[in-house]
């Protein structure tokens, strides 16, 4: 055995043995902050999600509410067509998964929404938005 | 009578200018006599935002005799003729669809159909003129119902197709709708019985031996049993529809299947097809040729299949936009073109 290789190794493998428990340390402590930072994230951008899906919903069913109580007031203010789309709109708003934001089908249902909500518009000849309405286009350019 | 390639030519007749931009669609009125009995009567509409009708006078030449402008706010994509001959729709790239209706020797506009997002590519009137439908690069169907009084219901918006949507057809006798798009796809609409309830009833894709690019228009023969589609793969497909007559369910349109693709003929996109009352296809595209098709009368075992007739190279400056038959008179071709101007051919037997 050479005493002065042994020497050698152990001092390396002490520097070696730091750097490890170094960063053994630093990255218990910053997992910690991420876990924290990441948590605060995401109930931030949950919320902003969650406020969207809301909103948009929020706002079909207070033209929902609003044209039946027009109709309550006259019923002949429609006609079949617009009533029947209307009481379909709402059975759609109902059955809305709004505290299952995993649900699959939530994208689809949205959108069977959205078009209902168009059909009724288009035969009111209103158009009816709000602002920050998600819109289901891109800006692409015009093509032929 | 038996068109042989030897013996038919295309003979230019007459060219319509006027428009300031390129012409994009073209619609001969199926009963021009309710139109203050003109014995044809061809609308035409363009990027110029207006539309132009031409009337056939006493010297059997078209001249243009009503110019619909100041509603459009841009261009206008298309027109369409209602059955009756008195309406026409007009579908603009301003996301609306006006209607307009012939009174007392002029057109008023009487409807304008809002809904669409943004641009308007085509509409349509069905043959039993209680339907017209539209659609857009909003990737949407909508479909409307004629009500009295000139006002229209929206009775369905269709979503289905996951790109612009380039043209709508109805077919020439059911209330059946088809729909093709940038999406490679032709896209078949059927109402489950009487409940506003349409939905697609079948979609025909590469998969269906359908089309491998934008799929860019689609007619039906007169018999309704075949229908055309053209597209920028460079090729014409023939499809049988021949289920849509035969049975009375939803079920039937599920059977459309392809019979024939034609290619080879055209070197660019072919951007419209359209079927004579007698039989032949002609086709425009963006080699600025058009080319007519017969079917091929052989073995009644095989497969049908369907030749060229001949090819008309350089029948406009530009692209082809738009081809149709006339319904009253089946020689009859216009040809409408980026060039600006309006073709009217004439197909004639050579002796």
């Amino acid at each position: 055995m050479d005493p002065k290789s042994n020497n050698l190794n152990d001092f390396l493998e002490e520097s070696v043995l730091l750097d490890e428990s170094q960063y053994q340390e630093g990255f218990k402590d910053g997992y910690k902050d991420g876990l924290v930072s990441g948590k605060e994230e995401g109930r931030e951008v949950g919320l902003n999600a969650g406020f969207q899906v809301g909103e948009e919903l929020g706002f079909y069913q207070g033209c929902v509410d609003v044209w039946n109580s027009a109709m309550q007031i006259d019923p002949d203010a429609f006609t079949s067509r617009v009533r029947k789309n209307i009481a379909q709109l709402k059975t759609l708003i109902d059955a809305f998964p709004l505290l299952e934001p995993e649900n699959e089908n939530v994208q689809e249902m949205m959108d069977s929404i959205r078009l209902k909500f168009r059909v009724v518009c288009a035969n009111l000849r209103v158009r009816l938005e709000y602002e920050g309405q998600p819109n289901s286009l891109n800006k692409d350019s015009e093509d032929m | 009578m038996e068109l042989l390639d030897s013996s038919v030519d295309l003979q230019e007749v007459q060219k319509l200018e006027g428009h300031a931009d390129r012409v994009w669609g073209l619609a001969w009125n199926p009963a021009p006599h309710n139109c203050g009995g003109a014995s044809a009567m061809l609308a035409s509409c363009s990027g110029d935002k207006t539309l132009r009708i031409w009337q056939m006078g006493p010297t059997h030449h078209l001249d243009c005799s009503t110019i619909l402008e100041d509603t459009h706010t841009r261009t206008v994509r298309s027109c369409a003729w209602s059955p009756c001959g008195k309406f026409l729709a007009t579908a603009s790239f301003d996301s609306t669809t006006a209607i307009w209706k012939y009174v007392g020797g002029d057109f008023e506009c009487v409807a304008t159909l809002e809904g669409h997002e943004n641009e308007v590519k085509s509409v349509t009137w069905s043959s039993s003129g209680t339907f017209l439908a539209t659609c857009s690069r909003d990737k949407t169907v909508w479909i409307w119902e004629v009500q009295p009084g000139d006002e229209y219901d929206c009775v369905a918006v269709l979503q289905g197709h996951s790109q612009d949507v380039k043209m709508v057809q109805w077919h020439p006798l059911v209330d059946v709708l088809v729909s093709v798009s940038y999406d490679n796809s032709i896209k078949v609409w059927a109402e489950d019985g009487d409940s506003d309830d349409w939905h697609c009833v079948q979609t025909l894709n590469e998969g269906s031996s359908g089309h491998t690019s934008t799929v860019w228009s689609v007619a039906f023969n007169s018999s309704g049993d075949r229908m055309v589609t053209s597209s920028d793969d460079l090729t014409l497909k023939i499809w049988d529809t021949s289920s849509a007559i035969s049975q009375t369910d939803t079920e039937g349109f599920a059977s459309w299947r392809h019979i024939c693709t034609l290619s080879g003929y055209h070197g660019r996109t072919i951007f419209s097809a359209h079927w004579s009352s007698e039989g032949v296809i002609a086709s425009g595209a963006g080699d600025d040729a058009l080319c007519l098709f017969v079917e091929e009368k052989g073995n009644s075992v095989e497969e049908p299949s369907y030749r060229l007739l001949l090819k008309k190279e350089k029948a406009h400056d530009m692209d082809i936009n738009s081809v149709r038959w006339n319904p009253k008179d089946q020689r009859i071709l216009a040809s409408a073109s980026d060039d600006g101007t309006i073709k009217i051919w004439e197909l004639r037997e050579i002796s």
